[in-house]
């Protein structure tokens, strides 16, 4: 019983504490003047925002993005004349497989001929015998 | 004063020579080379299709650069042009018989029978037309050249090989290609006689 007693005295003083820190309290004077004074001193500094162009105001970063360029072009431009450089080599392979192909088709033709004119002389002879 | 202008004149003349010999030297060279005759040429025009090659050394010497030796065929056909001067085609198809006459063709051939050349193989054939001569340019014994004259009812093609040429590799040069090998037998026993 005396234990009981003494728990609902605990919790009360615990409600008490609860209430006391939890009632309403009145802001301090001034205090709404001087959030609506810092709210309007944020909007009126000014957000200084850095653009990339800056960059270029360096010399060394001009110079960098100078040489840059012109290896780019000079690589693109060495980059073209090989490709048609290549495809100019791939015509004349062809053309000179091309005149490959023909001489050794005539070849083959002279060959086919000399066959037959030899073919048909072995048969006379035959023939004759 | 006269002699000294009289030098200055011999010496501007001797110049001149000079510089036109200079200039008359690659035309003297080419003046040796095989020439098509302008007949030959403007068959172009009146043929159904034509191959027109003209390759130079060097042009052989940078076509060949791009020959894969992985290709049998390229690999071949790079050992083939590594000493020649020059490759020189001309072949012309027509859609009827009769577009070029038999002088055109002697045209060609007369050129070869200069010394130097020896026909190897001349069959003309009664039966269908079709005539072919191999010319070779021997040189120190060795062959130097070979121009085959092939004249057929629709086709003429006239091929210059210039430049150094092995037997073997002229039967290569028969034989690749996906043409069957050419029998370098058959054409010595042509070169005994010519068949007609």
């Amino acid at each position: 019983m005396t234990d009981m007693n003494e728990r609902n005295k605990h919790a009360n003083g615990l409600e008490d504490a609860l209430q006391s820190s939890l009632r309403r309290q009145d802001a301090p004077d001034g205090f709404s003047a001087r959030v609506l004074a810092r709210v309007t001193a944020q909007n009126s500094t000014p957000v200084r925002r850095v653009s990339w162009l800056t960059l270029f105001s360096q010399p060394i970063i001009r110079w960098a993005a100078l040489a840059a360029v012109a290896t780019a072009m000079i690589l693109g431009i060495h980059v073209y004349n090989l490709r048609r450089e290549q495809a100019r080599g791939e015509a004349a392979k062809q053309r000179l497989m091309l005149a490959l192909r023909v001489a050794g088709s005539k070849l083959q033709l002279a060959k086919a001929k000399v066959n037959e004119v030899n073919d048909g002389e072995n048969k006379n002879r035959q023939v004759k015998e | 004063m006269a002699q000294m202008t009289n030098k200055t004149t011999n010496k501007k003349n001797t110049s001149k020579m000079l510089w036109l010999l200079l200039l008359a030297c690659p035309l003297l060279a080419r003046a040796q080379d095989v020439k098509i005759p302008p007949d030959v040429e403007k068959l172009s025009a009146r043929a159904k299709e034509t191959v027109e090659v003209t390759m130079d050394g060097p042009m052989l010497r940078w076509a060949s650069k791009f020959l894969s030796a992985e290709d049998p065929d390229e690999e071949k056909a790079a050992k083939l042009v590594a000493n020649l001067k020059g490759i020189y085609v001309r072949s012309y198809e027509f859609d009827k018989d009769g577009a070029y006459s038999a002088a055109d063709v002697e045209a060609l051939r007369s050129q070869f029978h200069s010394p130097g050349w020896s026909r190897v193989v001349g069959v003309r054939s009664e039966r269908n037309g079709d005539n072919v001569d191999v010319f070779f340019k021997l040189e120190n014994d060795k062959m130097a050249g070979i121009v085959i004259i092939s004249a057929e009812a629709r086709e003429l093609t006239f091929v210059n090989i210039v430049g150094p040429l092995e037997v073997d590799q002229l039967a290569d040069l028969g034989g690749e290609f996906g043409i069957p090998k050419l029998n370098s037998k058959s054409l010595a026993k042509a070169g005994k006689g010519e068949h007609k």
